[in-house]
C-alpha cells in the first residue's frame, strides 16, 4: 500500500532527512566544518544585529521616516514571498539535499525531497538580505519596546512565506513536467509578466499593494507593540498554522511533480542539432562547445532568463533612478556566476578527461571558459539594464558612464573570482536537473554571500559616481578592472600547472 | 620484471625506426595514496598490449599519464621519444585516448566532438572518415544528437571513435568493451587491428580477459599499482590462462 502521503511517512521523513544531511556533511573536511560553524554563527550574529541595531536607531533618530517605512512594510513582506516563489520555481521546485545521482541508491521519498528543498531554500544570500531588511525595517518602525513580540511575527512570516513559495514552486514544476507542460508554464510566466506590466502602466501597483494580505502581519506586530495580547497571540497562531499547513500541503504537489518525468531535460538530452561550419580557429572551436554546454542545459538556461528578467521587472515596477540602477548588474552577474561559473569546469562533466587529452594549450581552454562566462553574464546584465532603464528617462553622461563602468567592473570581479574558485575548489556535479547546483548548498551560500557583498559595494560606489562627471567613473573603473585581469592571469597560471589541472579534471569527471 | 627493471611486453625488441612507449619507474601519488608504484615497461610500434588487473591496480592512472592528462609524480614516461612531463602537447598530438569514465562532453553532439578534435589536431578533409567511423560503430543516426542522452554502450563506442579518429601513433583504450554490444566489440577489435596494421602502438586496459587476449598479443598484469607479470596472449587464454591470471591477482 503506498504510504507516501501518510503521517507515518511524514514523521519518518524527518529522520531520513537527518540521515541525508549527515551523509552530506560526512564528506566535509574538518576545516570546512569549522567554516560551516563560523558561517552559522555569523548568520545568527547578523540577524540579531539586523534587529537590535535598527530598533535602537529608532530612538536615536527619533523615528525619522518611520511613517514611510510603515507604509512600505506590507509590500516588503509580500515581495519576500514573491521572490521566494521565483526562486523555488526557477530551481525546479527546490534544491536537492543530495544530488540525484548520489541519492539514486537510497529510497528517498518525495516528502523527504520536499522537506530538504524547504531546508535548502534559505541557503542563499538573497533570502538572507531580504530577511534582514524586513527584520531591520520592522524593528526600526516599532523601536525597542516589546521588540520580541514585534519581531516574532516577522520571523514566522519568513518561514511561512518560504513554505508557501515551496508549494507554488512544486505546483509549477508539476505543470512543467506534464504533457505540453513547458508551453503551459511559459504561458503562465508570460501572463504573469504581462499582468505586472499592465498594472505598472495603469499605475495600479500602489493601489493593489495597499490591499496586500500581508497588511495583517503589520497589524499583528502592532498588537504586540501595543500589548494587545489576545489579538497578537491569535495572529501568531494563524501565521504558524498557515506555515505548517503549507509545509504539509507542499508534500502533495512535490509528490505529483517528482513522479513525473523530467520532460524538458529529456527533450534537450535527446535533441538534435544540425552541424555548423567547421570552426575557423582553435578558440572558436572551444567557445562553441562551451556555449552549447550552457544553452543546452535546462538549469542554466532557465536560471539566466529568470536572473535577467526578474531584477529588471522589479526595477520597472519600482521606477528606479539611473543612480540606483548601478546596483542591479552586480546582483544579476553574481546570480549568473552562481548558476555554473563558480565551478565552471563542471560543464564538461565526464568529457573533461577527453577534452584535456586534446592537443591544446591549457590557457586556450581557460580563455574560452572566461569568454563564455563573461559573455553570458554580460547578456543577462544588459537585458536587466534595458528593462530597468525603460522608465528612468534620459541619463546624464555621468550616469550612463557609471552604469557602463559598474557593469564591466562587476563582470571582471565575478569572472575572476569564479574562475579562481573553479580551479581551487572543483566539485563533481551533474548539471542535468533544474534542481542541481554547481557546488554543495552550504558552499553555495558562502559563495553567494561573498559575491553579493563585493558586487553590491561596487554598485554603491558607482551609484555615488553617477552624480559626478563621467571621468570619475572611468578613473575608478580602470584600476578595478586591472585588478580583475591580474587575478585572472594568476589563476590561468595556476590552471597551467599540470598537477593542479589534473586534480580539477579528475574531480569534475568523477 | 617488477620494480625498477623494465618489462618488455612480449614481442620482438621493437621495429627499427618506429616509435615506442617507454615507462621507467613510474610513480603516481594522489595525496597520501600511491596509485602507481614504480611501474616500468616498454612497448613498440605495431604491437598491442593489454593492461590487466583488479580495480585500483593502476591501469587507468597509467593510461591517463600516457595521454598527458595526469603528470607522473616521478619516473620517466617517453612516448615516441617525447617526455610526457616536458612536452605533453606533443604527446597529446601523438595519442588518441578513450578514457575509462564517460569521455564525452554531455551537451555536445558526436559531430561537434569530431569538429573540435579535428580543429585542434589540424585535420583537413576529415569528414568522410568521421562519417565512416560513426557508421562502423552504428552511431551514424546519432551523429547530431546531444550525447547526454546516450546509453552507456553508445558513449563507450563514441569514445573509441574519438580516440581512433585521427589515426594516432599511440592508441590508448581504457575499458573500451565495458557495456558494449557484440557489434560494438567487433568494431572496436577492427579499430585495434587497423591501428596495429598501420604501425601504431596500442594499449588496451580492460577487465575482460578474453577480449583483451583477442585484441592484444601480450599483456601486462598490474597489482596494487605495480607491474607483476608480462605474458603472451596464449598464456592467458582458456581455462589454464584464467587460472594463471587469477593467481596473479591475489
Amino acid at each position: 500500500m503506498p504510504t507516501e502521503l501518510s503521517w507515518t511517512e511524514f514523521r519518518q521523513a524527518f529522520g531520513d532527512l537527518r540521515a541525508l544531511l549527515a551523509f552530506r556533511s560526512s564528506g566535509l573536511a574538518r576545516k570546512n566544518r569549522r567554516r560551516l560553524r563560523i558561517g552559522a554563527g555569523l548568520v545568527v550574529v547578523l540577524t540579531i544585529a539586523a534587529i537590535i541595531g535598527p530598533a535602537y536607531a529608532n530612538e536615536l533618530l527619533d523615528g525619522k521616516r518611520a511613517g514611510t517605512f510603515v507604509a512600505l512594510l506590507p509590500s516588503f513582506y509580500l515581495g519576500f514571498c514573491l521572490l521566494s516563489v521565483v526562486s523555488a520555481a526557477a530551481s525546479g521546485g527546490g534544491r536537492e539535499v543530495v544530488p540525484r545521482e548520489q541519492a539514486v541508491a537510497f529510497p528517498v521519498s518525495t516528502t523527504v525531497e520536499h522537506l530538504g528543498a524547504l531546508l535548502m531554500a534559505p541557503l542563499n544570500i538573497a533570502w538572507f538580505i531580504q530577511g534582514w531588511t524586513i527584520l531591520g525595517l520592522t524593528a526600526y518602525v516599532f523601536g525597542p519596546h516589546r521588540l520580541p513580540l514585534v519581531i516574532a511575527p516577522v520571523l514566522i512570516w519568513l518561514f511561512t512565506a518560504t513554505a508557501l513559495a515551496q508549494v507554488v514552486g512544486w505546483m509549477l514544476e508539476w505543470i512543467r513536467r506534464g504533457q505540453q507542460g513547458i508551453i503551459v508554464a511559459r504561458l503562465i510566466v508570460g501572463a504573469t509578466i504581462s499582468a505586472v506590466l499592465s498594472l505598472i502602466l495603469l499605475q495600479q501597483i500602489t493601489h493593489l499593494l495597499d490591499k496586500s494580505p500581508t497588511v495583517q502581519i503589520l497589524l499583528v506586530e502592532d498588537y504586540g507593540a501595543g500589548g494587545v495580547w489576545w489579538h497578537w497571540l491569535l495572529g501568531v497562531i494563524v501565521l504558524v498554522a498557515i506555515g505548517l499547513g503549507a509545509v504539509l500541503l507542499g508534500t502533495v504537489p512535490a509528490r505529483l511533480a517528482l513522479h513525473r518525468p523530467l520532460r524538458e531535460e529529456l527533450r534537450l538530452e535527446s535533441s538534435r542539432h544540425q552541424p555548423r561550419q567547421n570552426p575557423g580557429s582553435d578558440l572558436a572551436a572551444m567557445v562553441r562547445v562551451d556555449r552549447s554546454a550552457i544553452w543546452r542545459s535546462v538549469p542554466l538556461r532557465r536560471g539566466l532568463v529568470v536572473l535577467a528578467l526578474t531584477p529588471g521587472l522589479v526595477a520597472v515596477a519600482g521606477n528606479l533612478r539611473w543612480g540606483t540602477i548601478t546596483i542591479l548588474p552586480g546582483l544579476v552577474v553574481s546570480g549568473g556566476a552562481l548558476l555554473f561559473g563558480v565551478n565552471s569546469w563542471c560543464l564538461d562533466g565526464r568529457g573533461a578527461l577527453w577534452r584535456d587529452s586534446l592537443p591544446a594549450s591549457p590557457q586556450l581552454a581557460f580563455i574560452s571558459r572566461v569568454v563564455v562566462l563573461a559573455e553570458v553574464l554580460l547578456v543577462a546584465a544588459v537585458v536587466t539594464i534595458v528593462l530597468a532603464t525603460l522608465r528612468a528617462g534620459t541619463p546624464t553622461l555621468g550616469e550612463a558612464a557609471a552604469l557602463a563602468c559598474a557593469t564591466v567592473v562587476v563582470i571582471g570581479q565575478v569572472v575572476s573570482t569564479s574562475m579562481r574558485w573553479s580551479v581551487t575548489r572543483p566539485f563533481a556535479v551533474d548539471m542535468r536537473s533544474a534542481r542541481a547546483t554547481p557546488a554543495p548548498p552550504v558552499v553555495m551560500a558562502g559563495y553567494s554571500a561573498r559575491l553579493a557583498i563585493w558586487t553590491t559595494l561596487t554598485g554603491l560606489i558607482f551609484s555615488g559616481l553617477a552624480e559626478v562627471d563621467w571621468n570619475y567613473s572611468v578613473t575608478f573603473a580602470l584600476p578595478m578592472l586591472g585588478w580583475s585581469v591580474y587575478r585572472l592571469s594568476r589563476t590561468a597560471k595556476q590552471w597551467a600547472v599540470p598537477e593542479i589541472r589534473s586534480t580539477v579534471i579528475a574531480t569534475v569527471s568523477s | 620484471m617488477v620494480g625498477g627493471n623494465v618489462v618488455h611486453t612480449r614481442s620482438v625488441e621493437g621495429i627499427e625506426g618506429q616509435g615506442r612507449i617507454e615507462i621507467r619507474d613510474l610513480w603516481v601519488r594522489f595525496g597520501t595514496v600511491d596509485a602507481v608504484k614504480g611501474v616500468s615497461f616498454m612497448t613498440y610500434a605495431g604491437r598491442s598490449t593489454a593492461l590487466l588487473g583488479r580495480n585500483g591496480a593502476g591501469k587507468s592512472t597509467t593510461m591517463r599519464v600516457l595521454a598527458g592528462v595526469i603528470p607522473p609524480t616521478s619516473g620517466e614516461v617517453i612516448v615516441n621519444g617525447v617526455d610526457v612531463r616536458r612536452d605533453p602537447l606533443t604527446v597529446k598530438r601523438a595519442t588518441g585516448y578513450c578514457p575509462d569514465v564517460g569521455g564525452l562532453v554531455p551537451r555536445a553532439t558526436p559531430w561537434e566532438h569530431l569538429q573540435l578534435a579535428a580543429r585542434l589536431r589540424r585535420l583537413e578533409g576529415w569528414e568522410d572518415r568521421g562519417r565512416d567511423l560513426l557508421e562502423r560503430f552504428d552511431l551514424g543516426d546519432a551523429a547530431q544528437r546531444v550525447t547526454a542522452g546516450f546509453s552507456h554502450g553508445m558513449g563507450r563506442r563514441l569514445s573509441v571513435v574519438l580516440a581512433a579518429f585521427h589515426q594516432p601513433d599511440v592508441l590508448l583504450l581504457d575499458e573500451p568493451f565495458d557495456g558494449v554490444d557484440p557489434l560494438g566489440v567487433e568494431a572496436t577489435l577492427e579499430v585495434i587491428a587497423d591501428a596495429r596494421a598501420r604501425g601504431a602502438i596500442v594499449l588496451v586496459s580492460t577487465h575482460l580477459r578474453d577480449l583483451a587476449m583477442q585484441a592484444c598479443e601480450s599483456a601486462l598484469v598490474l597489482r596494487g599499482g605495480s607491474a607483476v607479470a608480462s605474458l603472451k596472449s596464449e598464456e592467458l587464454m582458456g581455462e589454464e590462462g584464467a587460472g594463471a591470471y587469477r593467481a596473479l591477482l591475489d
